[in-house]
């Protein structure tokens, strides 16, 4: 709301200096968005449509600098004749709780420099006298109005009701709406000739040729006024001000002020007297004051004197009982129903830099951090210290970035995107750490290494995943060449990640991972539930081509569940020392590690305690389609040492089995 | 025979062109060796000088003997001196510093704000991103039709996902950590002390200052007893230490459909120290986070007795502050992820 204080004097003796007054805004809660000249452009709170009005804020300063109000309420008032206006209005909806008219006969011109240039100082643009008296009326006391052609009224007749199935209306704006039986218009004995509380209709417009004019000033029912606001997209000076709430005790005074304004500018004068349809009259909302309450919520007495002086300044009635105070509230005060407002006003003009600050007790002993905090701190550590970097990308997308990395039917949409560009949540990490990876690569880094720990979203749940995605070289140092980073290195993230939880997991192929390479893809599962995946990205976008993207997601939520059936204790140091075997076997290169593995352990002792790869190798002297693995074999007893004779048997049968088992080759006895 | 003048110049040049300690080895010999040195020949040779010519020679022959045994033995020392050791390493090249990641400038923020908090004995939780209309709303004293709704444009799912709540799928993604303070008090009871960090959505343009995603903190304080004063030393003790320096702060009378008073705090600007720059947009304070008295209403709303229990509740954008503390002015360069910016940071 933009305030001239010249205005402002008007109704408030405040001081000259523009900066001291708004300083005082500030402090009562209107925030100072810009100064300019005279003109202070204050942030008014949707709960205060009341200081959308020169008068409402003129309240607040004068309890701010404890001044009198110069309100002149009904000062001349131009009741014009008796038995209202010469213009029936009926009323049938409770959309609107009061309708008052009043008819002048006019002659269109502009309105006098006084009042044109008030309102280019509150940032409204003047059109005639008639449209500008409305408006200033609307800027000085906050009731909106409208000006009818009442010549082009059919009739001359209003009717406050619901539009009909099909009704259109084409507003001042020039725009031809379609309207719905959930908006309330007014309408004359043929047609809508205004969107309720909206916007006027075209052909009522007040013209240069207007000689008489219906002057309506109401009140709609907000949530009336802001579903039909929202409806047709149309904001305006007068929607904001219904759907927040105007002041049912205004329309006549206001219509008032308007012919007093008519009149003296020479615009015209009342033709007929002031209908008022006011079918339900508001009560006197009462609420009961605690003292004991306000030094409770604020944790600081005020002084009744204070109380007593600061409420009435702001149009509160007060009546003292035992325990405080019997508030009446005055119909501008939408906003305050109940003891915690009235409370909030005395604070804030009573001073909250004026409340002691305390510490509360703390009475019980403090919980534990959720698990997801504690582990989103454990996986982004653990994840940084190895080397990889953390980042945070936003949780929706373009409907075809996401198509990859989910079936259709698992994609989440958004009913009301901003953009094409954020139509669906993410099924998936991986859609943006690739557009982070490209960002980074197109700016000459080039080894890029990104996680996220974050959302990602399905029809049946919101999960919390950590993902990653991997690009160049393992990191150059001029003492050793830098090797390029391949599946190991995805994978070996997917096995810290789950030791950190207590959790082995095994790798296995799975068709369904459709945005990796085939071949180069695993399903990531501990005893059967899926956890995850890792391999290399199908999709680059945006990522050089050559660079080869190697990427792992997993869901921590799983993570969780088989943590909390494992449980960890440290197994006993071994007391005597082990045995190691090292033995280079040849097999087709097709055949699994893992199969190898398996066959070691299922035909070893007991002693046997770990199997380790350590070596693969092909090329020279490993025949095509073969490979050269070579296992480190652990031997350990538990109760004694054990002897290359105990040791010497175990290994011979193994490597009969492996023979046996895939045709292995002991290398170098070929 | 030479004479000590000219042997005193050859071996001047000769020491000039030891390299090796084997070359000042062969000097010597070649001025010293008791068999045929030259400074050796020299001192022999004066048995056959005259008597007179006898006592000058021995004393310059004599002379030189010595200087020249100490300069072979200065340079035989500086040769070792400078003589490689055996397995000596180049210190001058770069280590191998271990590869490692850093956390990211909104976590490293919100990590700061969380310990603040848990120092104080708040309860860390996370929730939902995706909210029902009950808990992000309307148990918030925002009925259907609330004006305050327009504070917050609302991103809406095209159909319902799935909750822990068969009963309350969510519909829309949440606007604000606020509905946390909802779900945490619909399953306790007081005395609640807790904050709720995470990301929020409103339908907003990405600009400078704004994206459609941002990361918020929220906090609720529920007890007897609990006011507005232990709200103003609550915040005033976070703003210190969130600040590292005991700063000024100012709390603002303001609005909040869910609190009641409401209030902004803010501190005095650390660049301009109150006078008024750019960061501050001249006010010379800097918004921190909105706070306010827990709305009767929303006591209501989860079954609490707002007679018995009083209780504040605050709620920060965590962007704002990194702005602030890693001196940058586009909240996007938070969601571009450019390794540039991000291996800046502390580890």
């Amino acid at each position: 709301m933009k305030l001239p204080v010249s205005w402002l004097k008007e109704f408030a003796a405040v001081p000259a200096d523009v900066a001291t007054v708004a300083a005082k805004f500030a402090g009562c809660g209107f925030a100072v968005d810009a100064i300019d000249g005279d003109v202070l452009d204050l942030d008014v709170t949707a709960n205060r449509p009341d200081c959308l009005s020169v008068l409402g804020l003129a309240r607040e300063a004068a309890t701010a600098f404890d001044l009198a109000l110069n309100d002149p309420a009904d000062a001349g008032a131009n009741t014009g004749a008796a038995g209202g206006a010469p213009i029936k209005v009926s009323l049938a909806d409770a959309g609107c709780g009061r309708y008052a008219l009043a008819v002048a006969d006019v002659k269109i011109g502009p309105a006098p420099a006084w009042i044109a240039d008030r309102l280019i100082a509150a940032g409204v643009r003047p059109i005639n006298n008639v449209v500008d008296i409305t408006n200033y009326v609307m800027l000085e006391l906050g009731q909106p109005m409208h000006a009818f052609d009442a010549a082009r009224l059919a009739g001359p007749e209003i009717h406050v009701r619901r539009a009909r199935a099909g009704e259109k209306l084409t507003t001042l704006d020039g725009v031809e709406r379609a309207l719905d039986e959930t908006m309330l218009v007014i309408a004359d004995r043929d047609r809508a000739v205004a969107l309720a509380g909206v916007m006027g209709g075209a052909t009522s417009e007040v013209s240069g040729g207007t000689t008489r004019i219906a002057l309506e000033s109401a009140w709609f029912r907000p949530q009336t006024v802001r579903a039909t606001s929202r409806k047709l997209g149309l904001k305006t000076e007068a929607s904001a001000r219904f759907e927040r709430g105007a002041d049912i005790s205004l329309p006549v005074r206001a219509l008032r002020r308007a012919l007093t304004l008519l009149q003296e500018s020479g615009a015209g004068t009342a033709s007929g007297g002031v209908t008022d349809v006011y079918p339900r009259p508001a009560e006197v909302k009462r609420v009961p004051l605690r003292r004991a309450r306000i030094a409770r919520l604020l944790g600081q007495a005020v002084p009744d004197a204070d109380v007593e002086r600061l409420l009435p300044r702001l149009g509160f009635g007060l009546t003292a009982t035992a325990a405080g105070w019997d508030v009446t509230v005055p119909s501008f005060r939408v906003d305050v129903a109940r003891e915690a407002d009235l409370i909030e006003e005395v604070g804030r003009h009573w001073g909250l830099d004026r409340i002691p600050a305390t510490f509360p007790e703390l009475r019980t002993m403090p919980g534990l951090p959720d698990a997801g905090v504690t582990d989103g701190r454990l996986v982004r550590r653990l994840l940084c210290g190895a080397g990889v970097q953390e980042a945070v990308t936003f949780t929706f997308m373009e409907a075809g970035w996401a198509a990859p990395f989910a079936p259709a039917d698992q994609i989440v949409p958004i009913a009301n995107p901003l953009s094409e560009k954020f139509a669906v949540l993410r099924p998936s990490l991986l859609p943006g750490l690739i557009d982070s990876v490209a960002y980074s690569r197109r700016r000459e880094s080039a080894d890029v290494r990104l996680f996220e720990v974050g959302a990602v979203f399905a029809p049946a749940a919101e999960g919390q995943h950590v993902g990653w995605a991997l690009v160049g070289s393992r990191g150059a140092h001029w003492s050793e060449s830098a090797g390029d980073l391949g599946f190991p290195d995805t994978r070996g993230l997917a096995e810290l990640v789950a030791s950190a939880f207590g959790v082995a997991v095994e790798f296995s192929p799975d068709d369904r991972l459709t945005w990796l390479v085939n071949g180069r893809r695993a399903r990531v599962s501990s005893g059967g539930l899926t956890l995850g995946w890792v391999g290399q990205s199908a999709v680059q976008r945006g990522v050089p081509d050559g660079d080869v993207i190697w990427a792992g997601e997993l869901d921590l939520l799983a993570l969780q569940t088989l943590r909390g059936a494992t449980t960890r204790a440290i197994v006993a140091l071994p007391r005597f020392p082990s045995i190691v075997r090292d033995l280079s076997i040849v097999v087709e290169d097709r055949l699994p590690a893992a199969d190898v593995r398996a066959t070691i352990r299922a035909n070893a002792p007991s002693t046997l305690v770990s199997v380790r790869e350590f070596d693969r190798y092909q090329g020279k002297g490993v025949a095509d389609g073969h490979v050269s693995l070579s296992m480190r074999l652990t031997f350990r007893d538990a109760e004694r040492t054990l002897t290359d004779a105990d040791v010497q048997p175990a290994v011979d049968a193994i490597v009969a089995a492996l023979a046996r088992a895939h045709g292995a080759v002991l290398r170098g006895k070929n | 025979m030479a004479d000590p003048a000219s042997l005193r110049a050859a071996f001047a040049a000769a020491l000039a062109a030891c390299r090796t300690p084997n070359d000042v080895k062969q000097v010597r010999d070649q001025f010293l060796s008791r068999k045929h040195g030259s400074v050796t020949a020299l001192v022999k040779g004066i048995a056959s000088a005259t008597p007179d010519e006898r006592r000058t020679l021995g004393a310059a022959a004599n002379a030189l003997k010595q200087e020249i045994e100490q300069a072979l033995d200065a340079r035989e020392s500086e040769l070792a001196a400078s003589a490689p050791i055996a397995g000596a390493v180049d210190i001058t090249l770069p280590g191998r510093v271990p590869a490692i990641g850093r956390r990211h400038p909104l976590t490293q923020v919100r990590e700061r704000i969380e310990d603040i908090f848990a120092s104080m004995g708040y309860t860390i939780l996370e929730g939902p991103e995706l909210e029902d209309d009950w808990h992000n709303f309307e148990a918030l004293n925002m009925p259907p039709e609330h004006p305050a709704r327009d504070m917050q444009d609302t991103l809406y799912l095209a159909a319902p996902v799935g909750t822990a709540d068969p009963r309350r799928p969510a519909t829309l993604l949440r606007t604000h950590t606020s509905g946390m303070q909802i779900r945490y008090m619909e399953s306790h009871t007081p005395p609640v002390r807790i904050i709720a960090p995470g990301r929020v959505y409103r339908r907003d343009n990405s600009d400078a200052t704004h994206t459609p995603m941002f990361t918020q903190v929220e906090g609720l304080v529920v007890d007897e007893g609990i006011s507005l004063g232990d709200l103003k030393g609550t915040l005033n003790g976070f703003a210190e230490r969130l600040f590292d320096a005991k700063v000024k702060t100012r709390f603002r009378p303001s609005f909040f459909p869910y609190t009641e008073p409401s209030a902004e705090l803010d501190v005095e600007c650390q660049g301009c120290g109150g006078k008024g720059c750019g960061l501050c947009k001249h006010t010379g304070w800097i918004e921190v986070l909105g706070c306010g008295m827990v709305h009767p209403a929303v006591f209501e709303s989860v079954g609490y007795d707002p007679e018995k229990y009083t209780g504040f509740a605050f709620g920060m954008g965590i962007e704002r502050l990194a702005l602030r503390r890693y001196g940058i002015e586009d909240i996007r360069m938070f969601y571009e992820n450019d390794l540039r910016f991000l291996e800046q940071l502390a580890p």
